[in-house]
This record gives C-alpha cells, sequence and structure tokens, in this order.
C-alpha cells in the first residue's frame, strides 16, 4: 500500500515519537512509569525505536517515481 | 544460578521460572526481593544475548546491512533484508509491553507457588502447539500427495524458512514474547510455539525465536547494568556468572538447533509439567 499521504503521516508520527523519547530522555514526561521524577531511559530508547520504525515505514509508504 | 540461568534460557523450560523455583526449594540464601536480583538476572541475560550474537555473528553482520539497505531504498529485495524487517516488526510489541508491563506483572507474580503453577501451563503450552502442529502437518502430506511414511526431515522440509514468515505472524510472534514476563512462562517456548503455528520448520522457528530474543535481551541487559553497579553489589562474582551463563546459553543453542531439525517440542512440554508439579508439592510440603 502506497501513498503520499500514509507516508506522511508516518513520517510525522515518527517525528512526534522522537519528541516524546526527548521529554522521556529528560523527565519531561513520567506517564505510565514506575518513578515520578527523574529522566526514562529505557521509555525514551523505546519511543527512538518507534519513530525509526516509523520513518522506515514512511520509506516504504512512499511512491517510487519509476 | 549462571549456568542455571544460562541453560534454561534458550530451552524452552522458562529460565525466569527455574531463577525463582531453584533457589526457594534449595534454599539458597538469594534475595528475590533485594534489588540487586533483577539486576544481577539482566546481567545474566546480557551473558545469553551474547553467547547468542556470536553464534549468529554473521548472519547479524547480514541482517544489519539487510535493514540499513532496505530501509534508505524503501524497499525489501533480499531474504536478508526481509529477516530484518521481520526482527523489527517482532522486536516493537515485546518491547513496548516490556516497557509498559514488565516490572509491574513481574512484582506480582515473583512467587515460587505461582511460577511452578505457570510452569504446568508452559508445559501445556507446549504440547498444544505440537498438537496443532501435528494436525498442520497432516493436512501438508495429505496436499502434498499424502506420503505418510515420510521420514521427520522429509515432513519439516513441507514448512518455510524463518525469512518466509508474514510481517502479522513476525509481530504476533513478537508479541508471544510478552508471556515470559510471567515466572514459569518460557520465552523461546512461545515464540518457537508460534513460530510453528505460522508454518515454519522446528529449527527455523527455534532460529527466528534466537534472533529475536537477541535485541530485546541485550537491549534490556545494556540498560540495566548500571543499576548493578550502583547497588554495591559484588560485580566481579555477577560477571562471572554472566561468563558461565553465556557458555551454558552457546551449548544450549548449539544444541537445539542440531535437536530441531527433526525433533519437538513434547519432551520439554512433559518435563515443565513434571517440574511444575513436583516443586508445588515441595513448595508444599515446605521440604
Amino acid at each position: 500500500m502506497k501513498s503520499n499521504s500514509l507516508a506522511v503521516g508516518l513520517g510525522v508520527l515518527g517525528v512526534i515519537f522522537l519528541i516524546i523519547a526527548g521529554l522521556y530522555a529528560i523527565g519531561v514526561l513520567q506517564i505510565a512509569t514506575s518513578t515520578t521524577s527523574g529522566p526514562h531511559i529505557k521509555h525514551a530508547v523505546l519511543f527512538v525505536v518507534l519513530a525509526v520504525a516509523s520513518l522506515v515505514a514512511a520509506n516504504f509508504a512512499r511512491p517510487r517515481t519509476a | 544460578m549462571g549456568l542455571l540461568q544460562g541453560a534454561s534460557e534458550l530451552f524452552p523450560v522458562s529460565s525466569l521460572g527455574h531463577a525463582v523455583i531453584v533457589p526457594s526449594l534449595l534454599h539458597w540464601s538469594f534475595k528475590q526481593s533485594d534489588p540487586s536480583f533483577v539486576p544481577f538476572l539482566v546481567l545474566l541475560h546480557l551473558g545469553t544475548a551474547t553467547a547468542l550474537l556470536i553464534l549468529y555473528r554473521d548472519q547479524w553482520v547480514v541482517i544489519i546491512r539487510g535493514f540499513f539497505t532496505a530501509a534508505f531504498r524503501g524497499q525489501i529485495k533480499t531474504d536478508s533484508e526481509r529477516l530484518a524487517m521481520l526482527l523489527l516488526v517482532g522486536t516493537i510489541p515485546a518491547a513496548i509491553l516490556g516497557v509498559f508491563l514488565e516490572s509491574r506483572i513481574k512484582s506480582l507474580f515473583a512467587s515460587p507457588y505461582v511460577a511452578a503453577g505457570f510452569l504446568v501451563v508452559n508445559g501445556a503450552l507446549m504440547l498444544g502447539f505440537e498438537f496443532m502442529r501435528r494436525r498442520a502437518e497432516r493436512v501438508a502430506l495429505t496436499t502434498s500427495g499424502g506420503l505418510t511414511t515420510s521420514g521427520r526431515i522429509e515432513t519439516e522440509e513441507q514448512f518455510a524458512q524463518a525469512e518466509r514468515i508474514s510481517f502479522k505472524a513476525a509481530a504476533l510472534v513478537g508479541a508471544c514474547q510478552a508471556l515470559a514476563f510471567f515466572p514459569g512462562i518460557s520465552r523461546s517456548g512461545v515464540t518457537i510455539g508460534g513460530g510453528l503455528l505460522a508454518g515454519l520448520r522446528h529449527q527455523e522457528a527455534a532460529r527466528f525465536s534466537f534472533l529475536l530474543a537477541t535485541p530485546v535481551i541485550l537491549g534490556a541487559g545494556i540498560l540495566e547494568v548500571p543499576q548493578l553497579f550502583s547497588s554495591g553489589v559484588p560485580v566481579g562474582e555477577y560477571v562471572a556468572a554472566a561468563v558461565l551463563s553465556g557458555i551454558a546459553a552457546y551449548a544450549s543453542a548449539r544444541f537445539l538447533l542440531r535437536y530441531f531439525r527433526s525433533g519437538r517440542l513434547d519432551p520439554y512440554g512433559w518435563y515443565c509439567i513434571a517440574a511444575g508439579l513436583v516443586s508445588l508439592a515441595l513448595l508444599g510440603l515446605n521440604l
């Protein structure tokens, strides 16, 4: 399934995941964590992985011009 | 503990279950509530992951290269590129569930009684996977011309290699890893079983399971290592245990890959049921 809108959507999702990763890494975001303060590197790494996956999926979804 | 962890991590018999049950049965002075217990286990896992990296070093080079090539090209052209993407897809559900649920589930169920109970469940799962697989084998043999007298290896060849698994199946197999947060349920057992249900050969299901486990175990291990150094534990002894764990894991993986050329999950299923029931009885009698 290839379309420009899907590719853009996945790309935006990737950027959002990167921002969330950054917020977890500096300790601003505390949602679904075991402690209520400090950085959450595990969560940050997870969102970096999700960002990478989204950006890769965006590249796959991009229509090719032959 | 290192040898036990390394040997039981890749066998479909739940290393976590054994790590919870065995010290209790043998009255080892090992406090599972100790803050260094989980980092210690993670360090042992790191030994296992290193063993798997060494075992599959050539494949990992090809997989990593395949990942970057396919990611930048935006297209999958080779088997190794497909395998790299399958591993990414399979790792994501396990990573999400691991980050958000692992500590909650483990703290809820970290009791030898519960682990022994889940070990019995794990055994039943293994037998269930093989029951469904045998049914699939009968269907495959019937559709391929009724070669009912063919040997195990020929029967296995009717099934697929890891690279041919669908992306949906890879995600499901990856999500199955989360079941291993319940002490007594084996990560390799459920992922090998999931691979069998997805139509892989036993040996390929084991290979996919080991490849899938490596980034998760390695990632979790690396992230937990700083805790180990900050909690004032005997790091030297723990590292020695991790090395032993790695050696046992390497030998286990070699054995299992050979065994699954024609072997099945049944013996491990029966072992888990027996071990779980015996453990429950011994724990109940407080021996």
